[in-house]
């Protein structure tokens, strides 16, 4: 396997996708997947597995909790 | 706590309000309240600031415990405590990776150990193969780009799923990154973990979850037309 970029692209798709590379690497990887289908789609995955669970990880408490917490607060001291 | 100190000498605010919510968080006084804030403007106070984290801190809750009856109980008393201890919240930092901190702690300390199962704690330790993570295996497809679009196409029942079957550890490292976005700092600091073992975590939770979500895909039949024409 040529040295391409994508060993250090495919090892740092993770943190580029939680935003936690440097600018340089950050740059790095964003001008390396321009030019990457392979890797541009690997990082498809993990974004989409990202959204996936952001979407389906919505709740809303039900009116009875909120009622409840707030009668609760009355009797914690502060 | 000087393991603590030790663990994260970056975040001594954090530990001191930690150790603050530890020792006196249930009780009803606060000995040294020299300037003691008015009541009623801190209950209006939380009731702004805190109180909209409502429906977020029970949508953990939901992950952590599993079911709508727990995850109630988890949110009251992560409220409860984070009320008591409100007067030491420092206002103009991060309230909510500080209320996120309690709800952590409270799950770990009152709901895990209930259900906790025997591998838990060494989980970090395991080999990937131990974990049916099957990395190499998913390495080689040349498919990747059908392997998101089929994964696209789950419903939320099979995410949240996914998600409910991986180890607990694992979990709540995803779902503090992915659905609430905490930097990898954060989690350390809400997990009381190493930044290192978040990362790794991160990586093996997010792999299971891929193995999983993908497998769901094909038992669904869901599957993308393969750009090879390799398909069946």
């Amino acid at each position: 396997m040529t040295d391409c970029g994508c060993e250090k692209a495919k090892a740092e798709l993770e943190e580029y996708l939680h935003r936690e590379l440097s600018d340089e690497d950050f740059r790095d990887v964003t001008e390396h997947l321009e030019n990457c289908e392979d890797c541009t789609n690997e990082h498809t995955v993990g974004l989409t597995i990202t959204q996936k669970m952001q979407q389906a990880c919505q709740e809303k408490a039900p009116d009875e909790l909120r009622a409840a917490i707030l009668a609760k607060l009355d009797g914690v001291g502060v | 706590m000087p393991t603590a100190l030790l663990e994260k000498p970056r975040d001594l605010e954090l530990v001191a309000i930690h150790v603050e919510l530890d020792s006196s968080a249930m009780t009803d006084t606060q000995p040294d309240a020299g300037s003691k804030p008015d009541p009623a403007l801190l209950r209006a106070l939380f009731e702004e600031q805190a109180i909209p984290f409502m429906d977020q801190l029970y949508a953990a809750a939901m992950r952590m415990t599993r079911n709508p009856a727990d995850a109630g109980d988890l949110v009251q008393e992560t409220f409860a405590k984070a009320y008591a201890a409100f007067a030491q919240f420092e206002q103009g930092t991060n309230l909510k990776a500080w209320l996120y901190r309690i709800l952590t702690n409270t799950f770990i300390n009152s709901y895990r150990k209930n259900q906790r199962s025997p591998y838990q704690g060494t989980i970090d330790e395991l080999e990937d193969w131990q974990l049916g993570s099957a990395e190499s295996l998913t390495q080689g497809r040349s498919t990747r780009s059908a392997e998101a679009e089929a994964i696209d196409h789950l419903p939320d029942s099979d995410v949240k799923e996914a998600l409910q079957s991986i180890p607990e550890d694992f979990r709540l490292a995803v779902y503090l990154a992915d659905v609430e976005g905490f930097s990898y700092q954060e989690i350390a600091d809400i997990m009381k973990t190493p930044v290192g073992t978040v990362m790794s975590r991160l990586h093996r939770g997010r792999r299971l979850l891929r193995d999983l979500l993908s497998e769901y895909a094909r038992e669904r039949g869901i599957v993308a037309p393969e750009p090879t024409g390799s398909k069946k």
